[in-house]
C-alpha cells in the first residue's frame, strides 16, 4: 500500500516539470477539440498523435496520448448537448438528455453536469486502475497459451455481442480482423500467408494505419456524407457544476463509475457501450424514470461518468494482458510497443513503476482536463462552427501523414485507404468496427497462442478445455455467444428473476 | 430449442432491407469461401517434419469456415426476414447524397495516389486542401464577387493548412513526411 502511494507521488512528482505541464495542457486542450468536433473520434486523435509523438522520450508520448484520449472522450459531450451530435461515439447517449436540457436553456448546467460527471468518472476509474491492475497483473501470470488464446477468443466475441447492433454482424466483423491479421509472413515457417509475391504485404498490416483508415478517413467520407451542422444557440447559463448535482446523485456516479471501469475492463468493448449501459442500469434504479430522455440531470451524469470511467479501466488489460478494452486503447497499446514498452503480464515484474506512472498520467490529465471544462466554454463554441468542408480536408491530410510517417512506408498510405473504404462500407451496412480492430488487434496472440498450444499437447485439443482456467474462459466464451440470441438470454433472465416460492 | 437464425436482429439490423443483409451475407460467404481455399493450397511443410496443425493454413482456414458459417446464418436470417415482410424493402435512402461521396472519396484517392510522392508534401497538401474547399462550397456562392472570395478564402486555408502541417510535423516533431 504505502510503497504503491510511494511510486505514485514519485511518478507524479517527476511529471511537475514545465515542459511536461506545457505538454499536458495542449495535449488535453487538442484531445477535447478532437472530441467536440463531429467526426473526429478519440481514436483517430490517440492514433494520429502516435505518429506526432513518435521522436519524444516514451513516457511524454504515452503521457500526451493518454491526455488526448482522457480529453477526447470528454470533449465529445460538448457538440452532443449543444448540437445534439455526438463528438465521438462514446458521447451518443450524452444527447438524450444534455441538449433537451441545452433546448430548456440549461446548456451550461449540462456542461457543468458533463464536465462534473466525467472528471469524477476518470478518478474513479483511475483508482481502479492502481488498485486492480497489480492484482490482475499478478493472476495473469498464471496463465499459459491456452488460457490467451481463449481471452482472444473471448474478446472477440464478447465485442461482438456488445458492441452495439448486430452480434452476428459483429462476429463477422471481428473474424474479419483475425483473418486480416494473418495476412503476412507466420511465425512458424516465415511463410507469406495472402502475401502474392510482394515483399510490402508480406510486412502485414500495421494496427496504427488501420486505425486511422477505419477512425479517420471512414470518420471523413461518413462526416462528408452526413447533414450539415447547424448553428447553435449563443445564450449560455454558468457552466460552474453545483455542488448539489454531484451530492445529491453519488449513488449514480458510483454505480456509473463501476460499471464504466467493468465495461472498460472487457476487451473492445469501450465508452460508448460503457455509456449506454451506465444510462441504463441509472434508469433502472431511478426514481424519476419519466424525466429519462427530457433531459434528466441523473441520466446526463450517469452516461458521462460511466463513459469517462472506461477510459482508465479500458488501460487495464492493456498494462496486464496487453488486450485493448477499447480502439483507442489499442491505439495506445500499439503506441507503448513502439515506443518499447511492453505491456502485458510481465509489466508487473519488469516495471512495477509504470502502472503507477500511467496513475499519475490519468490523474494529471482529468484535473486539466477539469480545468479547461470549467473555463474554455467559448473558444470551443467557435471551434463547432468550423464548416465540415473546410476542417475534413484538413483531417484527411493528417490521416496521410499519420499513417506515412511511423515507419515511412508508402504501403502504409494504401493500407490506410483500404481500411477507409473498407470501414466506410462496413458502417453502411451496420458492421460494428471495434470487433474488427480488436480481431487485427488479437489476432497475433490467438494465432501463435493456438499453435504453441497445439505443439504443447502434441495435438490434443482436450488441454483447451479441461484446464480449470482455460474451463472458465472457454465457458464464459460460449455463455458471451449464446448471450447473443434472444431466446437464451431471455430464457437466463427468466430465471433470475423468479421468485422462490 | 433454441433457433440459431434468431440470432439478435437489433434496430439497427431492422433498418437495412433483407436484400442488402443477404447480398452482404452472400459477399462474406465468398470471401470465407475463398480463404478456406487458399488456406488448403499453402504448403504443409511434412518435409521438413512440419506436424499438421502448425501448417500455415490451419489458423486462417478455421477463420476462414467461422465467416463461412457465420455469413450463412446471416442470410439464413435475411431469407426468414424477408419471408415474414420485415425491414425496409427500399433503399433510397442508401442512395442519398452518393454522388457527394464519390466526389470526397475520388479527391481523397486522386490527393493520396496521385499528388502525394509527385509532388512537395506542402504544394500537394494546399493544393488538395483548396480543391476540396472549392468544390464543395462553390455551390453556396451564387454570385461573382461571393466566389472570388471563396477562391482566396480556399487558396489561402490551402496554404496555410499545407505550410503548417509540413512545418510542425517535420520541424517541431522531426517526422518525415512522404
Amino acid at each position: 500500500m504505502f510503497e504503491s502511494l510511494g511510486l505514485f507521488g514519485a511518478a507524479l512528482v517527476g511529471f511537475l516539470t514545465p515542459a511536461t505541464i506545457f505538454n499536458v495542457f495542449w495535449a488535453t486542450f487538442l484531445g477535447i477539440v478532437i472530441g467536440a468536433l463531429p467526426g473526429l473520434t478519440a481514436t483517430m486523435g490517440v492514433a494520429l498523435m502516435t505518429t506526432l509523438t513518435i521522436k519524444m522520450d516514451p513516457s511524454q508520448a504515452i503521457l500526451v496520448l493518454i491526455c488526448i484520449y482522457v480529453g477526447a472522450i470528454y470533449g465529445g459531450s460538448r457538440s452532443a448537448i449543444l448540437l445534439n451530435i455526438p463528438g465521438t461515439p462514446a458521447s451518443a447517449c450524452s444527447t438524450l438528455d444534455g441538449y433537451p436540457l441545452a433546448r430548456q436553456g440549461l446548456a451550461g448546467r449540462a456542461m457543468g453536469i458533463s464536465t462534473s460527471g466525467s472528471w469524477l468518472g476518470t478518478l474513479f476509474g483511475t483508482l481502479c486502475v492502481a488498485t486492480f491492475t497489480p492484482i490482475l497483473g499478478e493472476f495473469a501470470l498464471k496463465f499459459g497459451s491456452y488460457e490467451f488464446f481463449w481471452i482472444a477468443l473471448f474478446g472477440i466475441v464478447i465485442a461482438g455481442t456488445l458492441a452495439g447492433g448486430d452480434p452476428l454482424k459483429g462476429y463477422l466483423s471481428g473474424f474479419l480482423g483475425l483473418f486480416i491479421a494473418t495476412i503476412g509472413v507466420e511465425p512458424h515457417y516465415n511463410y507469406p500467408r495472402f502475401a502474392y509475391g510482394s515483399t510490402d504485404v508480406s510486412g502485414g498490416i500495421s494496427l496504427l494505419p488501420a486505425l486511422v483508415g477505419a477512425f479517420g478517413m471512414a470518420e471523413v467520407l461518413q462526416a462528408m456524407r452526413g447533414p450539415a451542422v447547424q448553428a447553435i444557440s449563443n445564450k449560455l447559463d454558468s457552466v460552474i457544476p453545483r455542488i448539489g448535482d454531484v451530492v445529491q446523485h453519488w449513488r449514480t456516479i458510483l454505480r456509473s463509475g463501476a460499471i464504466g471501469t467493468f465495461i472498460g475492463i472487457l476487451p473492445g468493448l469501450g465508452e460508448d457501450t460503457a455509456a449506454w449501459s451506465s444510462y441504463a442500469a441509472a434508469k433502472r434504479a431511478s426514481k424519476e424514470r419519466e424525466k429519462y430522455g427530457k433531459g434528466s440531470i441523473e441520466g446526463l451524469m450517469a452516461a458521462e461518468t460511466g463513459e469517462s470511467a472506461c477510459v482508465p479501466g479500458a488501460i487495464i488489460p492493456v498494462l496486464t494482458l496487453a488486450i485493448p478494452g477499447s480502439a483507442p486503447a489499442a491505439a495506445l497499446m500499439a503506441a507503448m510497443f513502439i515506443h518499447n514498452v511492453n505491456p502485458g503480464p510481465m509489466l508487473m515484474i519488469e516495471a512495477p513503476h509504470y502502472v503507477y506512472e500511467i496513475v499519475a498520467m490519468l490523474v494529471i490529465a482529468d484535473m486539466v482536463k477539469l480545468f479547461f471544462g470549467l473555463t474554455l466554454v467559448r473558444p470551443l463554441l467557435w471551434v463547432l462552427l468550423v464548416p465540415r468542408e473546410r476542417l475534413m480536408p484538413i483531417v484527411f491530410v493528417l490521416c496521410v501523414v499519420g499513417s506515412y510517417a511511423i515507419a515511412s512506408r508508402v504501403f502504409d498510405i494504401y493500407v490506410m485507404l483500404t481500411f477507409g473504404m473498407i470501414g466506410f462500407v462496413l458502417r453502411e451496412l451496420k458492421f460494428p468496427m471495434a470487433p474488427m480492430i480488436l480481431g487485427l488487434v488479437l489476432g497475433d496472440l490467438l494465432d501463435k497462442n493456438l499453435l504453441r498450444g497445439l505443439v504443447l499437447s502434441d495435438g490434443e485439443i482436450a488441454p483447451f478445455f479441461t484446464r480449470p482456467q482455460s474451463a472458465v474462459l472457454a465457458s464464459l466464451t460460449f455463455l458471451a455467444a449464446l448471450w447473443s440470441i434472444p431466446s437464451f438470454s431471455a430464457g437466463l433472465n427468466s430465471i433470475f428473476k423468479r421468485r422462490p416460492r | 430449442m433454441i433457433n440459431p437464425l434468431d440470432t439478435a436482429a437489433s434496430a439497427d439490423a431492422e433498418r437495412l432491407s433483407p436484400r442488402v443483409d443477404l447480398s452482404v451475407a452472400i459477399a462474406f460467404f465468398l470471401v470465407g469461401a475463398a480463404i478456406v481455399w487458399q488456406a488448403l493450397n499453402m504448403p504443409t511443410f511434412r518435409e521438413r517434419q512440419g506436424e499438421i496443425f502448425t501448417a500455415p493454413g490451419i489458423v486462417p482456414g478455421f477463420y476462414g469456415v467461422i465467416i463461412c458459417f457465420l455469413s450463412t446464418l446471416l442470410a439464413g436470417r435475411a431469407i426468414a426476414r424477408a419471408r415474414r415482410g420485415l425491414g425496409p424493402t427500399a433503399t433510397a435512402a442508401a442512395s442519398e447524397g452518393l454522388l457527394g461521396l464519390a466526389l470526397v472519396a475520388l479527391l481523397c484517392l486522386a490527393f493520396a495516389i496521385g499528388l502525394v510522392t509527385r509532388l512537395p508534401f506542402w504544394l500537394a497538401s494546399s493544393i488538395f486542401v483548396s480543391v476540396f474547399i472549392l468544390v464543395f462550397e462553390w455551390e453556396k456562392s451564387a454570385s461573382r464577387a461571393s466566389r472570388a472570395r471563396l477562391l482566396a478564402i480556399s487558396l489561402a486555408i490551402g496554404l496555410i493548412a499545407g505550410v503548417a502541417i509540413s512545418l510542425v510535423f517535420e520541424r517541431a516533431f522531426l517526422v518525415r513526411l512522404p
